[in-house]
């Protein structure tokens, strides 16, 4: 590690009715990884954004390369050196990498655009970062990862001294994960600052060089990685223990009925000949990579999406669902991976989402009977512990995780019997997480039936009482709780690849 | 600012009402001032016969732009439903009462067709109310021979539809216009089918995802609004008893207009009907004020469509903002 390359000194910001940076302080040194973590709210985010100048800082100070600075815009913080590495990624699509890298600062041969010049500067760029990317691609045509490395190859093109990776490794896979790691250490090797944003602890551990905590706003402490251990830092972050041991056996009786039975399911290229059964009061982990194709079964069998064939059969019963109205007369509650696409109604309130699927429960006459509507919200916020400051309050001003119980409370409504979470906790803070996982399992004990996605292995292996493991499309493996391991579903989940 | 803001009163009419109410008060002083001709009943009735079926259309185009669609076709639609009714009650002997039934029911039908469309086929509303515009104008035309009809006078046996709008000095119209604003506030907030048509003009997939049948509320809303704009063109004619095919676009704009200015979102999911309904008075006061002033009817166009811009513009600030 060289020397502190930027500080950021009490930092200060409020808006309306919230301290969101709270005396923050944050150093990064050159040749340095620094975590920066916190739960959602916690004004990670925030404090990035005060860096590069999408906020104005109410008070304190940024010193960068020694001299104080104030960037209004991204762009003047770019051009400085200051880059963010985004979670989702602005590439456009129908262009190439090398365009997509240029943009904005194309290289020009009188008025045309000379893109053969471009493919060369990245081709070098590529080189410098070992990364094997042909700059004449369509970027359409690239990975999730690969998009990422040119997202990265762009910004080092910025000549960028310093910059921030936000969750970088939410949509990776495990290989990918690997390889931008690489990266990272090679970036590190060449003396750059580096701000690592992420939600997983195991990652922290390996790639870091120290930790920053934030909570509520405030700065809680730096910590060097190697010297702390995970529960260190989640106790800083959450100021609580939190439980993470793997499920052992599975909770759920060998002859407890089959509520859900699935035969020969296809549908397009991802999902092909899936067939499973689900038991009632089992949690069944769907594991995989990204692109396995297990949203687009959970959707299937919803009647999201069109299926070409395969049978569904409730309690042994057969059924025709040919589109989400179906799905949800035979009981079963979808829980999408995107909520904010998928499950929420931002500019609805906490109570008009809970009722959004048995509204005719709520109708009296023509009319909405709001009391009830209300009381019934209200008993869901209280029992899912939603932190709202009412069932009035719109659901775009609740954080993450309740808005995942907002979710989750519109299916309990309705009296859901079947309920297929995808993701549940992607994008949630630690605390959280542990609430959705608490309630998954009560809802299991209180005898509902749950088909839970996720691509983080601890979840799978913490929650589920059987597995299902799936791989470009199908089925590859189904294995009880009291036999998997991390290992066993990772081979698996890749054998076909 | 902030303070005001905060107030429980200010909060339930809100703040954008309240500017509005302030807005319709300022200008009306200010055409008053401006011109003599201006202050008297006889301006506020013409105003007021203005209002009325502008209101409706603006009532119907809300239920529109709540699901987050648009309707460029209500003001042909309603010159089709006043063309057809009036030649039907003219030259076919067709009963006044039934007459007006046939006007409700064009509009209807178009908003059927409209909201098949734009639902089932999911045509994009722009297109689909372009279409449908072009075929009202074109339906009159052939429909009356191109020839403008004439509807009963006051005086004449057929002419107690006029009251309407008024009976003697007393505006009926606009009672009847307030009665049909409180309904569409309460289908509109306090029903199923309003709840539906603002959510999935919030999120359409998150609607659908729990269940609900998307495609028949997306199309009802176009179906509320065909009958508004069939009510539109009864309140047209006994406002103004002649009506020429081949026109009425530019009512279109003016209902948007007011929509949008009352705080309806053109991105779907908000809507105002109080907000429409001041918008509304806005839009034809200000159109009386520029008649008074001696002005050509085209600086109203100009007025509105800058009105739309600005409209338009504050939403989308707001949102952002909100974001």
């Amino acid at each position: 590690m060289g020397d502190v390359i930027l500080t950021m000194k009490d930092i200060d910001k409020s808006f309306p009715g919230v301290h969101a940076l709270d005396h923050v302080n944050f150093e990064v040194k050159r040749g340095e990884v620094h975590a920066l973590m916190g739960e959602n709210g916690a004004g990670k985010s925030t404090l990035m954004k005060v860096l590069t100048g999408i906020y104005t800082k109410d008070s304190g100070s940024i010193t960068f390369e020694g001299k104080e600075v104030e960037f209004h815009n991204t762009r003047e913080a770019q051009d400085a050196g200051i880059v963010i590495v985004h979670q989702e990624l602005n590439m456009l699509g129908h262009l190439t990498v090398a365009q997509n890298i240029f943009i904005g600062r194309e290289f020009k041969k009188g008025i045309r655009i000379d893109d053969k010049k471009m493919n060369e500067e990245a081709a070098k760029l590529f080189e410098k970062l070992h990364i094997d990317i042909d700059p004449a691609e369509t970027m359409s045509n690239l990975t999730v990862g690969k998009q990422q490395m040119c997202e990265i190859a762009k910004a080092i093109s910025h000549e960028a001294k310093v910059i921030i990776f936000d969750e970088p490794s939410a949509a990776l896979t495990e290989a990918e994960i690997e390889e931008l790691f690489k990266i990272i250490r090679d970036l590190r090797q060449q003396q750059l600052g580096i701000v690592y944003i992420s939600h997983r602890m195991d990652e922290i551990k390996v790639i870091t060089d120290r930790v920053t905590v934030m909570r509520d706003g405030g700065y809680v402490g730096t910590l060097i990685t190697d010297e702390c251990t995970k529960d260190d830092i989640i106790n800083m972050m959450v100021g609580r223990v939190i439980y993470e041991d793997p499920k052992t056996e599975s909770a759920v009786p060998k002859d407890a009925p089959v509520v859900l039975k699935v035969e020969h399911l296809n549908a397009g290229k991802m999902v092909q000949d899936v067939s499973f059964e689900l038991r009632k009061g089992e949690i069944l982990g769907f594991s995989g990579l990204m692109g396995a194709g297990r949203t687009e079964t959970a959707r299937a069998i919803f009647g999201a999406d069109p299926k070409t064939s395969g049978d569904i059969y409730i309690d042994g019963k057969k059924v025709e669902i040919n589109n989400p109205q179906d799905a949800v007369k035979c009981g079963i509650g979808y829980l999408s991976e995107d909520r904010k696409r998928f499950g929420i109604v931002v500019q609805k309130s906490v109570a008009e989402n809970s009722t959004m699927a048995s509204m005719e429960n709520f109708v009296k006459g023509l009319f909405i009977n709001k009391s009830k509507e209300n009381k019934v919200a209200q008993e869901y916020v209280d029992s899912l512990a939603t932190k709202t400051p009412g069932v009035d309050q719109l659901v775009v001003n609740l954080s993450g995780g309740n808005q995942q119980k907002v979710v989750i409370a519109k299916w309990l409504i309705r009296n859901c019997d079947i309920l297929i979470f995808d993701e549940p906790t992607r994008g949630i803070d630690v605390g959280a997480k542990n609430e959705i996982y608490k309630l998954m399992n009560r809802l299991a004990e209180e005898g509902k039936s749950i088909i839970m996605i996720s691509s983080e292995m601890t979840e799978i292996l913490r929650m589920s009482d059987r597995i299902i493991v799936m791989c470009e499309g199908r089925k590859t493996g189904e294995i009880d709780i009291s036999e998997a391991s991390q290992e066993i579903i990772m081979n698996m989940a890749t054998r076909e690849i | 600012m902030e303070k005001i803001k905060q107030n429980p009163i200010v909060k339930k009419i809100g703040i954008n009402r309240i500017v509005l109410c302030g807005v319709l008060v300022l200008m009306y002083a200010i055409f008053s001032m401006l011109s003599d001709k201006f202050v008297g009943v006889q301006r506020i009735m013409s105003a007021l016969n203005y209002a009325y079926f502008l209101g409706f259309l603006s009532l119907g185009v809300t239920f529109v732009i709540a699901t987050g669609g648009i309707d460029f076709s209500i003001g042909p639609v309603m010159f089709c439903s006043a063309l057809i009714s009036g030649y039907c009650l003219t030259s076919y002997g067709v009963p006044l009462a039934a007459s007006l039934l046939i006007s409700v029911l064009v509009g209807f039908l178009f908003g059927v067709f409209n909201g098949y469309f734009v639902a089932y086929w999911t045509v994009p509303p722009f297109i689909i109310s372009m279409a449908s515009m072009n075929i009202a104008k074109g339906l009159a035309s052939v429909f009356t021979k191109t020839q403008s009809v004439s509807w009963p006078q006051s005086a004449d046996a057929n002419g107690w539809y006029r009251s309407f709008v008024k009976a003697g000095n007393f505006p009926v119209g606009l009672v009847i216009l307030l009665v049909f604003a409180v309904i569409c506030s309460i289908v509109l907030n306090q029903t199923k089918a309003g709840r539906y048509i603002l959510s999935l003009g919030s999120n359409k997939e998150a609607v659908r995802l729990s269940g609900v049948n998307v495609k028949k509320w997306e199309m009802l809303a176009y179906i509320i609004c065909g009958i508004l704009v069939g009510i539109a063109a009864i309140f047209y004619v006994a406002a103004y008893t002649t009506v020429q095919p081949g026109y009425g676009d530019t009512y279109n704009n003016e209902a948007i207009a007011g929509c949008v200015m009352g705080g309806t979102s053109m991105a779907g999911g908000l809507a105002s009907i109080s907000g429409t309904i001041i918008g509304v008075f806005i839009i034809a006061l200000l159109q009386e004020g520029i008649l008074a002033l001696g002005f050509s009817k085209d600086y109203q166009l100009i007025i509105t469509g800058i009105i739309v811009i600005v409209a338009v513009y504050a939403d989308v600030v707001t949102r952002r903002r909100k974001n």
